[in-house]
Parts: structure tokens; C-alpha cells; sequence
């Protein structure tokens, strides 16, 4: 039985060509998407599973307001970790890691390369994580200082083995301290929310310790197993009250944290489940990119829709062509075969179908691959199906889908009357149906919510690179490390500065671009500091030409200037600052804050006020900022013309040599690293828009098919208006007049859930575009379009048969 | 009216060449009622198509009116054909999906009849049709008689001056076969010209003169009045 219904759906397959290759490759694309999505949202699932304590690993997070700016922070102060795990025995280990010192310029052979995935690190840190030793020991690694933990490719990198146990590595600090390495590790996995090739001892970390009011390093605990880490979270009150409150009366009047909060400032310490940071964790300074949740579900929603599209490709054309099938279920019902047998044969069909497209559709997902990966900057690999519980997943998948997709076409033949069938007493029925109808209703909904997403992305996206952000991000050459020029790096910026091109230079060791460097620092109003006139904000160090190299805007007062002696004590403030403290004209007022002895005040007056501008993502509001003379040459900014940039660069590199011969020259332009803050959302912007068009094409496919059919039954409709004088135009009319009916219903019923996901979506920006009502508009015409042009094919074709061949077809 | 000489048809597959119509050569005039008759596969079908301008003549000369129609593209014959002919079939065809009304006033809209026109016009000839009370039904409400004569509405609505009629009582019992023979002939008498296929001896003879054709040619031709 079994057999004759493989040998009977072959079969179908075959005399159908046209049927089956739309059918099959409408599932083969939309089981390839499928494939590929559910790859991607495994892999952000994925994230950190590979430590063997995962779900016992916290990392201390807190949340700060003081003067009405606040701070969601991933890091802790450095005493905190071994605090915990002395007070609290439920703290099984507690490991800490320095990433804020940022890159390093290590030694091979006579030069200096930069290193980004560079850190200090806790000897404890094999202790919480899971890091496999290729050499060396765990235990002792990185429990000196001058020691170091590298990764097998870094080992290969520098010393072109793995073997490189004991092996010195020069860094290029003010000592050129030479590490020893003292462990290899196995690369750290891409799925891990941290990635580095150098684990450097914390040790040499030069830092004032044993300081609860800085907050600069990464702690994780593991938990003992059992512990309820949210109950855990309210142990840290009385840390706070402990610990903390002693501080900060050194430096503040504080008299209780119950006052603190009181007049509106907090304080406050959280545990984060390590495996939720990947995918909800947006706090400051995070260790790598991290992902979001509502990513994983808009993707996995698109791939459910569009798998749905696929399925009801397969629906619409296969009960559109039930007439055809008619005869054979009238014949078998009438030999005696029964519902549920042909039920049977229908969904093995279906199974069948889905099968060759799943064999397509790996194929697919092998080739596209790379290009998904390069869009949603992701490194996935087929060998992921490969895993035992994928491969489940792919054999119950062609089932699943067969059943979903044939379930509605298996009971709509199967229920067909003999009689009736084979006398001929079924065109009517097939040719209307409300159900087939509301299924196309489906997909160009789908569709168009698509569209209309992918067009607000783009939006925002341009809308964000053309804002006015309050300073000039064109032409912006950044050269980074010019503090290792050391005593050099004034010639070097003055002898660029006179070559043709550079307009004007500043060193710029504060760029108003995310994953800069920051300055958080605390002020008052008055010279005693007590929680009702303190405030945090940012505090860069700038030189005289800063202001107008980046074209900020003095609102009031003036820029620093040579002409005034006393500038040393002159601060320059953002809006945002004048509005935090008040005043309607600031300038010529003091500001107070510590200067990290106990009791020692220094004072501000401030000269000048800027017209506020985004230093992050627009994303976030503008926070208060101000700006003061300090020497930071950590890099070193060039206004340049346009013209040839390259040969500018040609020749600013050729100088560095000069001057600096064994260090890497490395350089941006701060257009470009403004872009790279709204990198997620450019993938998002791809993904969505790759996924759209195939959305819409395999819609199309469907359309195709069943406009072909519909086509085909109107035959003889087609013959009598043309005898009757019909021209080809209003044939054609009259069979796309269906489908555009259908597409606009779709679109009205499209719009309002676009618009509702979209506006969701903008909320996380707090600088944001309006969706228009054109995107609406274009996003209905495109998809008409598109319809039009899918069914107008077969309708001109219907129309232009001599009337005399559909006629004789009766 | 119709004045053929010498037609020539073929039809050609891949491997056979078949000849429907053998230099055939004709001459029917206005108001007349014409019978062809024949066994199956002789070219009737064909010759109407040729004559109603569905389909084009692969040799010899067709005059409609005095004018040479042979070589007639597409839209020409669509226009000529529109204004001038009616046509009647076995199995009606009529478009399930209008109604009575709506299929009788299909060729009006085509010629670009106006909307108050087509109404009057139509209500003109589904009365004289006897088949006013049925104009809001479906053609699958009705019996094959009536459809029959929604066709012959539909036919005549455009008052053409040639009526093709292809097998119009085939599927029709006796007494709503005389019944629509009658009805071609009042409109014969009416001064239209008629030109009809049938295998019915019996509904030939309502006819004025009969060709009888065998492979693609005329054998005889039988005067009846």
C-alpha cells in the first residue's frame, strides 16, 4: 500500500513538472531560510553553555544615579569580589577581569603589534570559567606578576608554535614589561560573551586598591549549587552599609544610605546570570558585542512565516489543482478505497515533496552560508546540522511540514463524492475558494509587514548617519597611539599639520563615539559635596584646538584660550550640564570635585558652554559632559580636506616611520567608527531585507502557480468574451482584478501590525524618524507591483489564445 | 455577403499534414439561411470559425461585405467580428459567474454601449426571448432550453447582420430544440442572415439551402424553398 502511494506521488511529481518545481522550490527556499535562522538563533542560544558551571556563574552588576545622571554598569569595584566571597559562604569563587586599559602594543621580533583582545585577569579566573590548558598549569598560571595566559593562535602568531611555555613577550609600556607565559589556552569560543587572546596577570595592573567608590572591574561569582542568586541580591544592602557608606563619608557629607536615596540618588548592586548576559545584558562596559533577545524572536518569527509561506504555496496550489486529481480520487473511492487511506496518500506526497526540498534547501544553506554569516556577522558552519539533536530536527522537519502543508489539501480531496466527481460536476467548486483566498491574504501580509520593516530600518539607519549630532564627524582622521611617540608626538602632530590637506589638528583622546575612551568623575556646586548638590558626569581632557577641530558649537562664553593664564582651572560644559545644575548662564560659576585624596577640593570656573552633542549611540540621551586643558595624547585628530585622502594617509604613515619605526601605524576616520556603533542595526537591516525578498519570492511562486491555474479554468470564460469582442486589456483586467482585490486586502491588515512592531522597535532609540505614511504607501505598491507583474503573465497569455483552441476544449 | 473562392486550411503536427478545407468555394447572400451538414472531421467547424473570424484562412480569398477578410490580422477580425456577427453554440457558453442579464449585455459592453442603452436593449430582447422573469438567475438555475436562448439573446443583442450557429440544438431535448429552431428562424425572417451546422436532417430543413460537405470540400448543395 505504502509503496503504490510512493510509486503514485513520483509519479504526480513527474507529470506535473511545472507544479512540482514551483512547489519544490518554494519549500526548498523557505526550508533553507528556516534552516539558516534556526542555525543563527541555536548559536545566540548557545552563548557560554560550554563552561561547565554556567548556571552557577553571576557577574556583579550596578546601577548608579547620583545628581541625576545614571550609570548601568558592568563592572564593580575591585574589592567587592573577594568581599563577597569572604562574608557569604553560599560564593563558591569570585574571579575578576580588567579590560579598561584597552589594547596593547606587544613585541614580535622588531616591531610592535597592536592587540585588541587583550586583559588582566584573576589567577581564579580557570576556577569560574572553563578554559581547556593545552600547556601548563591552571593552578599557578597568572598567580605572579609579569605573567601571562595566551591563546594557541596567539602562541603561533608570536612564537609559530604552540609550544611557547616560558617564552617572554615585551609589551609596550612605560617599563616594557616583559611577560612570561605561563599557560596556553585553546582559542576561546566565538559563542562566549568574552574572547581573548591574552590573559595578562592582575598583578601588574597599577590601580588604587581596595576602593569600593571606583567601579572598573568585571567580577563573576560561582554560586554554591542551589543558592537562589536573587534572594542573594539582598545581601548586598547591608554590604553597602557595611562597607561602602564608610567611604564615601571620607570624601562627602552622607549621613545614612537612606538619605542617599532620599533625595533621589541610588546605589545599587545585582548579580546577572552569566548565560543571560549574551542576550540580555546592555549595560557599560560590556566585554564584547553583545546580541538581544528580541533579535533571536524577530528572526525566529520570520522564520516561522516564511516557512509558513512556503506551506501555503504548497496548500494553494495543490487544492487549486484538485480538478485534476478529482478523477483519480472518484475512481478510488469507487474501487473502494477509503478517506483515511487516501489521506494517507496525499500526506505521503506532501512528506515526499518536502523531502527533495529539504534536500535542496541544505544544499542552498551550503552555498549561502558565507553570505548570511558576512551579513549578520555571525561565524555559523553546516557542520552545526550535524549535531545529534539537529539531525533529529531535520528528519522530523520534512514530516512536520508535510503534514502542516497537506493536511488541508489530503482533506479536501479525499472528501470529494464519486458520483459527482466523475461526472464532471467540479469545476465550480475549485475555481473560488474563501479559503485559498485568505491564504494569499497570508503571504502578501507577511510580505509587506516585511517590507515595511525593512524600509523603516533603512530609514532610521540614514536618518541616524545624517543627524545633526552637535559636532563634525566628516573628514576626520583619527591616528590612534600617538602617546607612544612619547616626547615626539607635539613634532609629529605639527609636521602633519603643515602637509597639504590637513586643515587643522587637536589631540583627541576622548572621541565622541561609543567604545572611546570615558572620564566619569563626581562634582558639586558648592565646595562641601553632600548628595543634594553632587552630580557625575564626563570629564574630557582636551587641548586648545579641540573644540573647533571636531565643530562643536560655543553657545555662551568662550573657547579655551593661551590668552588667559589661569585656564588650567577653566571647565567648558554641555548643555546638559547647565540644565543638571540650573542656571540659566553658568559661565563665570564654579564647580567643586575631589581630587582623589580625602578632603582635597579643587575647583572649576566655567568659561563657556557647548551646545550639547551625542558622545554615544543616539540611542541614548545626551548625558552631561564637560570638558578641561589636560594633556591627552592618546591619539590625535586631523582635519583634512577632500581630495586624495590615500596619498594624505601615504604620507602620514611615511612620517610616523620616521619617527616611531617599530610601532604599528594605525588610524580612522571618525565617520566610520560613527557607523560602526550602529552596526547591529545595519545587520538587522540586511538580514531583514534578504529575508524579505525571499519572502516575497517564494509568495510569488505561489502566485504564479495559482494565477497559471486559475488562468487555466477561466479557459473557457476567456474564449466566449473574446468571441464576443473582448480586448487582450480587459482580459487581462479581469484576471488580475482577483489577486490586486487580495493584495489590498493584505495591506490594510498589514499596515497597522507593521506600524505597531515598528514603533516598538524605534522606542529604543531615543533619536528616532517618524514612519511616514509613503512607507505605507510604497510599501502596498510594491507589493501590487509585484503581484501584478506575477499574474499579468499568465492573464496576457490567457488572453492572447485564439479563442478557437478554448473552445474546442469542451 | 459571404463570398468564398478556393479556402484552404491545414493543420500540422509534427509528423502529418491534415487538409481541413480543400479550395473550397462558396457564395452565401444576405438573408439567407444556410445549413452545412456533414460527418465529423469533414471542416464544418472549421469553415464557421473562418467564416465568424475566430480563425484565419491559410489560402484563397474571403469576402465579407465586399471586403477581402483573408489576412485580416487579430484586432481587424476582433472589430469586424464584434459589430457584425453572433454566434450560437452546442454547449452555450455562457459565463457561469454573471447572471442572465449580465451575459446577455457582454457584447454591448464590448462594442461601448452605453450603461442606459445596454439596459434598455437588453430588457428588449430577453423579453422578446420569453426569458425577462428569469434575468437576475445563474445560467446553471436554468434548463438547457432556456440557456439556449440566453445564448440566442446574447447573440442578437448586438443586432448583428450574420447569426454563426454551431450545433444550437445538440444538447437540447426535441421540444426545446424546435423551440430555439423557431426563434433563429423568425430572426431570419427578420431579415438576419443565418448560417448554421448541424448532423440534424430535421433541423436543416428549416434552413433555405443546405451544403453538404465531405474532406474539406462541398459536394452538393440542396435548394429548399
Amino acid at each position: 500500500m505504502f509503496k503504490n502511494y510512493i510509486v503514485v506521488a513520483w509519479r504526480n511529481l513527474l507529470k506535473n513538472k511545472t507544479f512540482s518545481l514551483l512547489n519544490i522550490v518554494g519549500l526548498a527556499v523557505g526550508l533553507a531560510c528556516f534552516i539558516l535562522i534556526s542555525m543563527y538563533v541555536m548559536d545566540e542560544l548557545s552563548y557560554d553553555k560550554h563552561n561547565t558551571k554556567a548556571s552557577r556563574i553571576y557577574r556583579v552588576d550596578s546601577d548608579i544615579r547620583f545628581g541625576g545622571s545614571d550609570l548601568r554598569l558592568a563592572v564593580c569595584s575591585d574589592p567587592m569580589g573577594a568581599t563577597l566571597k569572604k562574608d557569604y559562604p553560599q560564593v563558591e569563587q569570585f574571579t575578576r577581569i580588567y579590560a579598561s586599559s584597552g589594547s596593547k602594543l606587544l613585541k614580535k621580533g622588531t616591531t610592535f603589534i597592536e592587540e585588541t583582545k587583550v586583559a588582566h585577569a584573576d589567577s581564579t579566573i580557570f576556577d569560574v570559567f572553563t578554559l581547556p590548558v593545552v600547556a601548563g598549569n591552571a593552578k599557578t598560571a597568572l598567580n605572579e606578576p609579569n605573567t601571562v595566559v595566551i591563546s594557541e593562535s596567539a602562541a603561533k602568531k608570536y612564537f609559530g608554535t604552540v609550544d611557547a611555555m616560558g617564552k617572554g613577550i615585551e609589551v609596550n609600556d612605560e617599563k616594557h614589561t616583559v611577560y612570561k607565559v605561563t599557560a596556553v589556552i585553546k582559542d576561546m569560543p566565538q559563542n562566549a560573551h568574552f574572547n581573548y587572546d591574552f590573559l595578562f596577570s592582575m598583578d601588574n595592573v597599577e590601580y588604587g586598591w581596595g576602593n569600593f567608590l571606583s567601579h572598573n572591574f568585571q567580577t563573576y561569582i560561582v554560586l554554591q549549587p542551589g543558592a537562589d542568586y536573587k534572594a542573594f541580591n539582598k545581601n548586598f544592602k547591608q554590604l553597602i552599609d557595611k562597607y561602602i557608606l564608610p567611604q564615601a563619608k571620607q570624601f562627602m557629607q552622607i549621613n545614612s544610605m537612606e538619605d542617599f536615596a532620599r533625595t533621589g540618588n541610588k546605589l545599587e548592586y545585582s548579580l546577572m546570570p552569566m548565560l543571560d548576559i549574551h542576550l540580555y545584558s546592555d549595560r557599560f562596559p560590556e566585554l564584547g558585542v553583545n546580541s538581544s533577545i528580541q533579535y533571536v524572536y524577530i528572526f525566529s518569527a520570520v522564520a516561522l512565516f516564511i516557512l509558513l509561506i512556503a506551506c501555503v504555496n504548497f496548500m494553494n496550489l495543490s487544492t487549486a489543482r484538485s480538478a485534476n486529481r478529482a478523477k483519480e480520487v472518484g475512481i478510488r473511492k469507487v474501487l473502494g478505497t477509503g478517506k483515511k487511506s487516501l489521506i494517507g496518500q496525499f500526506l505521503t506526497e506532501s512528506t515526499l515533496m518536502v523531502f527533495i526540498g529539504l534536500i535542496i534547501a541544505i544544499g542552498l544553506v551550503w552555498l549561502s552560508v558565507g553570505y548570511f554569516n558576512s551579513i549578520a556577522g555571525k561565524s555559523l558552519s553546516i557542520e552545526m546540522l550535524l549535531q545529534p539533536g539537529y539531525l533529529l530536527f531535520l528528519l522530523l522537519m520534512p514530516v512536520v511540514t508535510g503534514v502542516l502543508a497537506g493536511l488541508y489539501p489530503a482533506f479536501f480531496l479525499s472528501s470529494f463524492q464519486p458520483i459527482a466527481v466523475l461526472k464532471g460536476r467540479t469545476g465550480k467548486a475549485f475555481s473560488r475558494s474563501n479559503f485559498r483566498s485568505a491564504l494569499v491574504v497570508f503571504q502578501f501580509f507577511t510580505s509587506i509587514v516585511l517590507i515595511i520593516g525593512t524600509i523603516v530600518v533603512f530609514r532610521q539607519l540614514n536618518y541616524i548617519q545624517n543627524a545633526k549630532i552637535g559636532f563634525n564627524k566628516d573628514q576626520l582622521l583619527i591616528v590612534n597611539g600617538t602617546w607612544a611617540l612619547n616626547t615626539k608626538a607635539d613634532a609629529f602632530r605639527n609636521e602633519v599639520g603643515k602637509m597639504s590637506g590637513v586643515k587643522a589638528s587637536s589631540f583627541a583622546g576622548y572621541l565622541p563615539v561609543s567604545n572611546s575612551s570615558r572620564n566619569d568623575n563626581t562634582f558639586s556646586t558648592e565646595a562641601v559635596m553632600n548628595e543634594k548638590n553632587g552630580f557625575n558626569m564626563q570629564v574630557w581632557n582636551v587641548d586648545y584646538d579641540y573644540i573647533p577641530v571636531m565643530g562643536m558649537e560655543v553657545l555662551k562664553g568662550r573657547n579655551f584660550s593661551k590668552e588667559y593664564g589661569s585656564d588650567t582651572t577653566a571647565i567648558i560644559i554641555n548643555e546638559a550640564v547647565a540644565k543638571l545644575i540650573g542656571m540659566d548662564d553658568p559661565v563665570g560659576k564654579k564647580l567643586y570635585t575631589s581630587t582623589g585624596n580625602a578632603n582635597e577640593i579643587i575647583s572649576y570656573t566655567i568659561v563657556a558652554v557647548v551646545k550639547n552633542f551625542n558622545f554615544e549611540s543616539l540611542r541614548q540621551n545626551i548625558g552631561p559632559l564637560a570638558m578641561r586643558l589636560g594633556n591627552n595624547k592618546w591619539a590625535t585628530a586631523f582635519k583634512v580636506s577632500a581630495g586624495d585622502v590615500t596619498a594624505l594617509i601615504k604620507n602620514i604613515e611615511a612620517k610616523w616611520k620616521t619617527m616611531a619605526p617599530d610601532m604599528p601605524f594605525s588610524y580612522q576616520f571618525l565617520d566610520d567608527s560613527f557607523d560602526n556603533m550602529y552596526r547591529a542595526e545595519q545587520r538587522i537591516g540586511k538580514v531583514a531585507l534578504s529575508f524579505a525578498l525571499l519572502a516575497i519570492f517564494i509568495a510569488c511562486l505561489g502566485l504564479f502557480g495559482l494565477a497559471a491555474y486559475m488562468a487555466e479554468q477561466r479557459t473557457k470564460e476567456i474564449g466566449v468574451r473574446k468571441v464576443l469582442g473582448a480586448s487582450v486589456t480587459s482580459i487581462t483586467t479581469l484576471l488580475s482584478k482577483d489577486f490586486v482585490k487580495l493584495v489590498c486586502i493584505a495591506s490594510l491588515i498589514a499596515f497597522p501590525v507593521a506600524w505597531w512592531a515598528m514603533s516598538t522597535w524605534l522606542r529604543d532609540f531615543a533619536y528616532r524618524v517618524n514612519i511616514s505614511w509613503w512607507v505605507f504607501a510604497l510599501a502596498g505598491f510594491v507589493a501590487l507591483l509585484i503581484a501584478v507583474l506575477t499574474v499579468s503573465s499568465h492573464a496576457i497569455k490567457a488572453a492572447l489564445t485564439n479563442p478557437v483552441k478554448s473552445l474546442r476544449n469542451e | 455577403m459571404i463570398k468564398i473562392t478556393n479556402l484552404e486550411k491545414y493543420y500540422r503536427t509534427e509528423e502529418v499534414e491534415t487538409v481541413a478545407l480543400n479550395k473550397l468555394s462558396f457564395e452565401i447572400k444576405e438573408g439567407e439561411f444556410v445549413a452545412i451538414m456533414g460527418p465529423s472531421g469533414c471542416g464544418k467547424s472549421t469553415l464557421l470559425n473562418i467564416v465568424g473570424l475566430l480563425d484565419d484562412a491559410d489560402g484563397g480569398s474571403f469576402m465579407f461585405n465586399g471586403i477581402e477578410v483573408a489576412g485580416f490580422n487579430e484586432r481587424k477580425r476582433a472589430d469586424l467580428r464584434k459589430h457584425n456577427i453572433g454566434f450560437v453554440f452546442q454547449s452555450f457558453n455562457l459565463i457561469d459567474e454573471l447572471t442572465v442579464f449580465e451575459n446577455v449585455e457582454l457584447p454591448l459592453i464590448y462594442t461601448g454601449v452605453k450603461a442606459a442603452d445596454r439596459k434598455t436593449r437588453v430588457e428588449e430582447v430577453l423579453d422578446k426571448m420569453q426569458i425577462m422573469h428569469r434575468r437576475n438567475h445563474y445560467p446553471q438555475q436554468l434548463s438547457g432550453g432556456q440557456q439556449q436562448r440566453v445564448a440566442v439573446a446574447r447573440a442578437v443583442v448586438n443586432k448583428p447582420k450574420l447569426i454563426l450557429a454551431d450545433e444550437p440544438t445538440g444538447n437540447l431535448d426535441s421540444s426545446n430544440g424546435n423551440e430555439v429552431m423557431q426563434l433563429l428562424t423568425d430572426l431570419n425572417e427578420q431579415g438576419t442572415t443565418i448560417i448554421m451546422v448541424t448532423h440534424s436532417e430535421h433541423d436543416a430543413k428549416y434552413s433555405h439551402r443546405i451544403i453538404r460537405m465531405l474532406d474539406g470540400q462541398t459536394v452538393t448543395e440542396n435548394i429548399l424553398v
